[in-house]
């Protein structure tokens, strides 16, 4: 009771506080709005792609097939086989593999119908995987409508000696073939593409959504935001003097600290919800996508759960260790703004680099970032971010436990 | 004294090479008003501190109401109310929302908490005002809220923490009329200060501390009554020879004369003469004299016997 008092009390206080409300609700969405713009229209047309190819077939057309793909500017492709490759896409050691199934060199040569697989694995950046199948996707189907064209022009050359050469081989007709095996190979390609996930997630998003990749990002980065004010409110509570009246109170320290942390808490919830909300509802009516919210809406409430209490926890670590309003804001630019940068949270890890991807792994944005992601981009479900989540647990018992070592009350 | 309502015996608090508070033992009667009178550092807020249960004594021990501290913390800690020195109030809260949380810490709910505070409120004067915000308040009116937040509880000891620092003389007046009427209503208040007269108005009992160390308890009367007729402190020139304190010190009106930093301090059972008699002796011997202060008998002056420094430097 006591200490819903303490939390309920910082609550009116935080709402008195319009520059925080400002900070907390509106500038997340004025966040996503602008990256969302940025985003929606980028290409890196500098960054080379590999992509493992797995060869089962050895013929022609798959060879011409494959170096059609790794003529294509940007992507390099490299050769494996088959079991090391589902294995390295399985283990996430490679983020796809194109499959290129034993025939079908024959199937193509012979006007059948083939597939190729496209296998992703579940940590597979959804830019590249899309950009992958676009390009693959692209190289079939010219390939498709050259066998097809041929086929065409064969079938001509067959019709005319059949006849005798008594119907002429005109440019009118010649036209006429090229155009029907055009849009023939247009609507039933020679040549399709299978794109497949080894744990096989429930439905895969094909398009590249820029709010998809924005919303994880700044909710993470507001989200731990709030920790500096988590901090400051300890500080004030303190240096008002309030926090000794409270000690002096029949109100065990537990309380005390527990109810500090609580408004924290109860506001990143209330965040979270106005943002992903703003995404479904409002940014569709400014001509960007609506946030697709996945299909495991119990794992977006455990995952936003428990990066509130990281987010608290954070807070209680800050105000352990700051001494003053300087410091507090000091170490908030650290945590908050730089930790964001390197994680993610500001822009997708793709455009990071390695070295700046990998230091984002230690801070606890990167792993609320890939787990949003996950669930908003790829579809994925609780077990899949399960890794995600037992980090940011982690992260969460380390920060509270050292905090409440620290944190001073006298 | 019948049971104290508080005492405490040896209390001790080390910070690290520093001892702020020295061995203070100390019994509050029920229904007195008791003061803590000595200068800025004398060790006045680290014991109310400590007997409040903000601080944790290094050593000693510290009973209420028969409670120990230690073991009966909450419950020791019900009956205690604490005011302290700084406003400690949420400012962009309006007092009654101030009052209400507080009410809420000590355990007060429903009607009760709201009846108490409308009482509170009607104590302190500040029902008009109730709903406005802390920050659009003069300092006056702060301080009678921090002194209703701590009255909330209906404490059987309060505790006021230099409670007039900073306050306008009216609303000083006003505060010392709430500690009389609280005290009238049996209420016991420990009363820290380093304004002489308030504790002469206001205590019952007073100790004396100064560097950590309780070095006179009793009454003000007491107190001032073991002063004798007052203290007279002559400012003399350089060099003026010693043979002037030894004369001084054989007045028949002279209890004690001592040299201190270039000044004569002459203790006296009746000032008139003794005064007569210094200047006289300073006549005399050609001694210029630089200043000349009478104090009269009080907590001032028996501090500055006491200790050899004044409440205020």
């Amino acid at each position: 009771m006591k200490v819903l008092s303490i939390g309920w009390k910082d609550i009116l206080i935080f709402i008195k506080d319009r520059g925080a409300l400002i900070t907390s609700f509106l500038l997340p969405l004025l966040f996503i709005v602008v990256f969302s713009y940025a985003f929606s229209g980028i290409e890196d047309e500098d960054q080379v792609i590999t992509l493992p190819v797995v060869n089962l077939d050895g013929g022609e057309v798959a060879g011409n097939l494959i170096e059609q793909v790794n003529s294509t500017a940007g992507v390099d492709t490299k050769l494996y086989e088959e079991a090391d490759a589902r294995a390295q896409v399985e283990g996430e050691q490679l983020e796809y593999a194109l499959i290129v199934p034993a025939g079908f060199s024959d199937g193509v040569a012979a006007g059948q119908p083939v597939t190729l697989l496209l296998i992703n694995a579940p940590n597979a950046d959804p830019a590249n995987a899309e950009a992958m199948r676009a390009v693959v996707d692209g190289v079939a189907k010219d390939l498709s409508l050259q066998t097809q064209l041929i086929a065409g022009f064969r079938q001509m050359g067959q019709m005319m000696q059949a006849s005798g050469g008594e119907e002429a081989f005109t440019s009118d007709l010649a036209v006429a073939q090229a155009q029907s095996q055009f849009e023939r190979a247009q609507t039933a390609p020679l040549v399709a593409i299978e794109k497949k996930t080894p744990d096989a997630i429930v439905q895969e998003r094909e398009e590249f959504s820029a709010v998809g990749l924005t919303v994880p990002g700044a909710t993470v980065l507001f989200v731990f935001l709030m920790a500096s004010t988590t901090a400051m409110s300890l500080y004030s509570e303190k240096k008002t003097g309030t926090f000794r009246r409270l000690l002096a109170a029949p109100l065990a320290k537990a309380e005390l600290l527990v109810g500090k942390m609580l408004p924290g808490f109860v506001i990143i919830l209330a965040q979270v919800v106005v943002i992903f909300g703003a995404s479904v509802l409002l940014l569709p009516l400014i001509g960007l996508d609506r946030l697709y919210l996945g299909n495991d809406i119990f794992a977006l409430v455990v995952l936003s759960v428990l990066i509130a209490l990281c987010s608290s926890s954070l807070g209680l670590l800050i105000a352990a260790f700051a001494k003053t309003e300087g410091q507090i804001s000091g170490i908030s630019v650290v945590a908050m703004w730089v930790m964001g940068a390197v994680s993610g949270a500001f822009v997708p890890t793709f455009f990071l680099g390695e070295f700046l991807g990998t230091i984002g792994k230690v801070t606890p944005h990167y792993w609320a970032v890939s787990a949003y992601t996950a669930l908003f981009v790829r579809g994925q479900t609780l077990a899949n971010i399960g890794p995600e989540l037992a980090i940011l647990t982690g992260f969460t018992a380390v920060f509270f436990a050292i905090g409440l070592w620290r944190f001073k009350f006298e | 004294m019948s049971e104290p309502i508080l005492s405490c015996d040896g209390l001790r608090k080390v910070y690290g090479e520093h001892e702020a508070v020295k061995g203070v033992s100390l019994q509050i009667a029920r229904g007195e008003v008791f003061g803590l009178l000595g200068p800025n550092g004398a060790g006045k807020t680290t014991t109310i501190s400590m007997l409040t249960g903000l601080l944790e004594p290094t050593d000693g021990t510290i009973t209420v109401d028969g409670m120990d501290v230690k073991r009966h913390t909450n419950e020791v800690k019900s009956k205690l109310g604490l005011v302290p020195q700084e406003l400690a109030l949420y400012p962009t809260l309006s007092a009654r929302q101030n009052l209400l949380f507080f009410g809420r810490i000590y355990g007060l709910k429903g009607k009760e908490l709201q009846q108490r505070v409308d009482e509170v409120l009607e104590m302190i004067g500040l029902t008009e005002r109730a709903n406005d915000a802390i920050e659009e308040y003069s300092g006056g009116m702060k301080r009678r809220v921090n002194i209703g937040a701590g009255l909330l509880h209906r404490p059987e000891v309060l505790f006021l923490d230099e409670p007039t620092v900073g306050v306008d003389p009216q609303s000083r007046n006003a505060i010392f009329e709430s500690v009389e009427a609280l005290n009238r209503s049996g209420m016991s208040v420990i009363y820290t200060t380093h304004y002489m007269e308030e504790a002469q108005r206001l205590c019952h009992r007073v100790a004396i501390v100064d560097s950590g160390e309780l070095i006179a308890l009793d009454t003000p009367t007491a107190l001032i009554r073991s002063l004798g007729g007052g203290i007279i402190v002559i400012g003399l020139v350089e060099g003026y020879p010693e043979e002037i304190v030894d004369q001084a010190a054989q007045l028949p009106a002279v209890k004690a004369a001592t040299r201190t930093d270039g000044q004569l301090k002459v203790e006296t059972h009746r000032l008139q003469e003794a005064l007569i008699g210094v200047l006289d002796i300073t006549n005399k011997l050609d001694v210029g004299i630089t200043s000349l202060e009478l104090l009269e008998p009080n907590l001032e002056s028996v501090f500055l016997h006491l200790t050899g420094k004044r409440l205020r430097e």
